[in-house]
């Protein structure tokens, strides 16, 4: 078991690492792209979530599936404490922090519209507006610039569909969601992609 | 002796079997009510133990939570301040600031800034206590922006020992208390809640604040930007945490000693009513056992407390709060439930001491019963043993009075019947034993009289010579006196005084007989020949020449007596008696001699007149011849009648040859040892010499012999004699065998001629003396008769058997015996 937590990890770390060499390359053609051709941030966004994407599909569908299949471990919100996986969700924030400590400035965060804690509710109205866009229509990110003082950032919110009957389970469940009438494939929320743009 | 040892044993076998029934019930009662006292004692602690580990457990769950709710709370309501909006906002222009310093200005500056708060530069300390942003820290901690239905407990408050904002440099920016350094970018709660822009909840253990001389412990929490992109500031929260924990925890207390602690992974106690706050743990040891993430309960070997007995904890971690420690500081926060070892195993001992007195109260109960149970199987078994001891020497008693109701009540009505049979069954056969013992009395009595009217005297003796019943006859005989001390049991030879070499002969014909005895039956028989002594002619022969009663006599006092050895068959497992009777027979002896010798004078007339007429034969020749030759002038005539008169004379001669030899044959008594077979030799010679044999087979074949005591000369003429007839029976071409054997100590001399052999009707007579059935003046007859006189006498005996014309066999026996061949038989003196 822990071994296999040993190697979550280190695919973890490994999907991260690879996410953010990805994201240093994308930032650092930016830069001579400003200066030289430039690249749309809109582009950048869009890679980092074909990634963020693919990595929790995979995870979700070769791991937390299949060991939950076979009967040896179950994904499970208090995964710390009960020696289980964490849920597909929780290995997406998980990782997004990670990507953020390394400090390469791109970082995403889960939001969604019904959070099941306040914190991973829309943090300003910018991302309310995003939520309530790509639940309408879950094929177009909502995109914009926004501003943290001085400081500007491009963000890109994409729709986050319940891929799994298990995310829709557990949503519907919890004593804390405050909507408990999702279906498959109905949007529970967003990934937010935040690039910082430099003056 | 015997019978007080006897005693002795039965008191033990009476008191060993009381205290095995005692001992047996107090097994059979003790042992299980034991064992399960023990069971159920083991069985209480272990469920008492599992009582109270799983209620330990359980508050410790719950309190685990409150104190985990009440934290949660904390975290909420603080994280509230964290998204006020100005507050993000100031921190926001703060950042954008910062930003256009350089690292060392900034350092520069924050250098300049600490000493103006540490000098507390009024102006400085006033804009930082002072600010837009203390007004907003105020109003959250006096609860003004708390929603309703959230009022910040007043426990917060009061444990709140500082509540500052620091920004992106770890600068401080506003507080409400002054007792807190300026810089925080070095201190680990500011780095963990910063978490490199990312920001995360941090809290901090407990830690002795020297500055507020209190234990206390930190939140903090980060601020993000506008759009929650990087941490733009962080909030602090200092709080005493006895005071914090301490409405929530040291509240709780059970028994006198029972109560609740929260400890952190490292076994420092946060909060406990017993330990101070900051203190560890006294046993290192149990820690782990305490610090897992789930819950649980253990038996531990001390309590934490100092107490070194086992105790049960209860423990839980605080599980979302734990989840914040252990990314701060890599350690859960635990909830530990305890209670003195004395006060939780009070029960238990009390528990013990009940059952253990219960216990032994049971065993004297049973002891008690069972010595009284015992006593009363024991005693009535103790009167059947009496009773049974009693019946068993024969001493009728009482019938046995036992009323038990049970086996032991039949026990003793069998035994009394026994008893009565016994006694009805002794009755009969006492009374039987004595009219049997009348009548061996009477056969006694009888057998005694009718022995003592016997005239001839009669000694029973046992196997040891000793006198077992001498017959009155027998006293007289032996002169015994009667009224002296009895005989019985004395030595034979004490009574029977003779001489050395009879007494040695009876010894010895005793022993015999013992060793006889067992297989043969020697019956006093009165018609014996031993008695039959009568007066015998001297030429009739005697028809049981070899009967064995010879010789049996001795002699006491001048008077001779004939004796006979008899055995009387012995009763089972005894040895046979053994019987002497013996006869007086002096005056027979007498008789005996007298007539012998007139049996001799007899004979001597019936020789003088077969001498006589065998003399007068030649004699009246001689004196024939004598008359011829005197009136014979013719010299040859008278020289051929001179010649016939030399041989009637020789012929005379040869007749009293004949006679000297049975008239003087036992003259010389002088014996030696000789060798049969050269005798044989000497005497064939001898016949050699005076017969033709030159015309006969003659043929010898000798074994090896032992010799014999004999007069050489005596026993020569015998073999002589036998051959001399043998010879002369034979004519021309016969063979003449002489052959010695010796077979089972007997020597055996055959001599076997093929002569005319003797007719049926001459065989009985041909040792009777004068027989002959040669010519007048050929033989005296006289030669077998002295032969056979001769071997008797030396305990030999000679048999002739013949067949007429074909040839006669004489075998000649003598026993190997040195002893029986040197004894001289009386017949032949």
């Amino acid at each position: 078991m822990t071994s296999l937590r040993t190697r979550m990890m280190w695919m973890s770390i490994l999907c991260c690492g690879l996410i953010t060499t990805n994201g240093i390359a994308i930032s650092s053609d930016t830069k001579k792209e400003t200066v030289v051709r430039g690249i749309a941030p809109e582009k950048v966004a869009d890679f980092v979530h074909s990634i963020i994407e693919a990595d929790r599909t995979v995870y979700t569908s070769h791991v937390v599936n299949r060991m939950h299949d076979k009967g040896i471990v179950s994904a499970n919100e208090h995964w710390e404490q009960q020696n289980a996986l964490p849920l597909p969700a929780q290995f997406l924030q998980r990782a997004g922090r990670l990507v953020a400590k390394k400090g390469s400035g791109v970082r995403y965060r889960l939001i969604s519209l019904w959070p099941i804690y306040r914190r991973n509710g829309p943090a300003t109205d910018f991302e309310r507006q995003g939520l309530e866009a790509v639940t309408k229509n879950p094929g177009t990110p909502y995109r914009g610039i926004v501003k943290s003082g001085k400081k500007q950032y491009f963000q890109s919110i994409y729709a986050d569909k319940a891929v799994a009957k298990a995310c829709v389970d557990c949503h519907n469940s919890h004593p804390l969601s405050p909507k408990r009438d999702f279906t498959l494939n109905s949007v529970l929320g967003g990934i937010v992609i935040t690039i910082p743009i430099e003056p | 002796m015997d019978a007080t040892h006897q005693q002795q044993g039965g008191a033990t076998v009476k008191r060993g079997l009381k205290r095995r029934l005692i001992l047996s019930m107090l097994l059979v009662g003790a042992l299980p009510l034991t064992i399960g006292l023990l069971m159920a004692f083991l069985q209480g602690t272990k469920e008492i133990r599992e009582v109270s580990g799983t209620n330990f457990e359980a508050l410790a769950t719950e309190t685990a939570r409150k104190v985990d709710l009440i934290l949660n709370e904390e975290l909420a309501t603080n994280s509230q301040i964290t998204t006020d909006v100005n507050i993000i906002h100031a921190l926001e222009t703060r950042r954008d600031q910062l930003a256009e310093y350089s690292d060392e200005a900034l350092q520069a500056l924050m250098a300049q800034e600490t000493q103006a708060w540490t000098e507390k530069d009024p102006a400085f300390v006033q804009s930082l206590t002072e600010n837009e942003l203390v007004t907003i820290l105020r109003r959250y901690d006096g609860g003004t922006y708390v929603d309703p239905g959230h009022p910040i407990p007043i426990v917060t408050r009061s444990a709140t020992r500082g509540l500052f904002l620091t920004d992106v440099a770890g600068r401080l920016v506003a507080t409400l208390t002054t007792t807190i350094p300026y810089a925080h970018n070095r201190t680990p709660w500011w780095k963990g809640a910063m978490n490199k822009g990312v920001g995360q909840p941090f809290i901090e253990n407990v830690a002795f604040n020297e500055q507020l001389d209190v234990y206390t412990f930190t939140l903090s929490l980060p601020i993000m930007d506008s759009i929650r992109y990087q941490v733009v500031g962080v909030l602090h929260r200092i709080f005493d945490a006895k005071e914090f924990f301490a409405p929530s925890i040291e509240t709780i207390r059970f028994g006198k000693t029972g109560h609740v602690m929260l400890i952190d992974g490292n076994g420092k106690v946060l909060s406990c009513p017993v330990l101070p706050t900051g203190t560890s743990l006294s046993d290192p040891n149990i820690i782990p056992l305490v610090t897992p993430m789930q819950n649980g309960w253990t038996a531990a070997p001390s309590d934490g407390h100092g107490g070194t007995r086992s105790s049960i904890i209860g423990f839980a971690p605080l599980p979302t709060t734990s989840r914040i420690t252990q990314a701060s500081t890599g350690m859960g926060w635990h909830m530990f439930v305890w209670q003195s070892s004395e006060e939780l195993f009070a029960p238990i001992d009390h528990l013990f001491t009940w059952v253990s007195v219960f216990g032994l109260l049971s065993i004297a109960l049973l002891a008690t019963l069972g010595a009284i149970a015992a006593g009363r199987i024991v005693t009535p078994i103790r009167h059947l043993q009496e009773a049974a001891k009693l019946i068993g020497r024969g001493q009728w008693q009482e019938p046995i009075k036992i009323q038990t109701n049970d086996e032991l009540e039949e026990l003793a009505d069998e035994m009394n019947r026994m008893n009565r049979q016994l006694a009805s069954t002794f009755a009969g056969l006492e009374s039987e034993v004595a009219s049997k013992a009348q009548e061996v009395q009477y056969l006694q009595e009888s057998t005694s009289q009718i022995l003592d009217s016997v005239p001839d005297p009669v000694i029973m003796l046992d196997h040891h010579q000793h006198i077992q019943y001498m017959n009155r006859a027998s006293k007289e005989a032996l002169h015994v006196n009667n009224n002296g001390h009895a005989v019985e049991g004395e030595p034979l030879f004490h009574v029977l005084k003779t001489d050395t070499s009879t007494i040695k002969r009876l010894g010895e014909e005793f022993q015999s007989i013992c060793a006889g005895s067992g297989n043969e039956n020697m019956p006093v028989d009165s018609a014996s020949p031993t008695f039959q002594r009568e007066l015998r002619d001297p030429l009739q022969q005697q028809s049981d020449w070899s009967s064995t009663s010879d010789g049996r006599e001795f002699h006491v006092d001048n008077q001779a007596y004939r004796y006979e050895w008899f055995t009387v068959r012995a009763r089972p497992g005894q040895d046979p008696r053994i019987g002497l009777v013996f006869r007086d027979v002096t005056e027979e002896s007498l008789l005996q001699d007298r007539l012998l010798k007139e049996e001799k004078l007899a004979s001597l007339g019936v020789l003088s007149a077969g001498i006589g007429h065998e003399l007068n034969n030649p004699l009246v020749g001689v004196i024939g011849l004598g008359e011829a030759i005197q009136q014979e002038d013719n010299p040859t005539q008278i020289k051929e009648y001179a010649g016939n008169i030399i041989q009637h004379g020789r012929r005379m001669a040869s007749i009293i040859k004949d006679f000297t030899g049975l008239a003087t044959a036992e003259l010389k008594e002088r014996l030696t040892r000789v060798n049969i077979n050269e005798q044989l030799d000497h005497a064939l010679h001898t016949v050699k010499q005076t017969h033709e044999t030159s015309s006969f087979i003659i043929r010898t074949n000798y074994q090896s012999l032992p010799s014999l005591n004999v007069n050489p000369q005596e026993f020569s003429q015998a073999l002589t004699n036998i051959l001399t007839n043998s010879v002369q029976a034979m004519t021309r071409g016969d063979t003449l065998d002489i052959t010695t054997t010796l077979t089972d100590n007997v020597m055996h001399i055959t001599i076997e001629d093929s002569g005319t052999g003797i007719p049926r009707t001459q065989l009985s007579k041909i040792f009777d003396p004068f027989f002959t059935t040669k010519p007048q003046g050929t033989g005296a007859g006289l030669g077998l008769t002295i032969a056979r006189r001769i071997i008797q006498k030396y305990g030999g005996q000679i048999q002739i058997t013949s067949q007429e014309g074909e040839g006669t066999t004489c075998l000649i026996t003598f026993p190997s015996d040195e002893n029986n061949s040197s004894e001289v038989k009386e017949d032949a003196s």
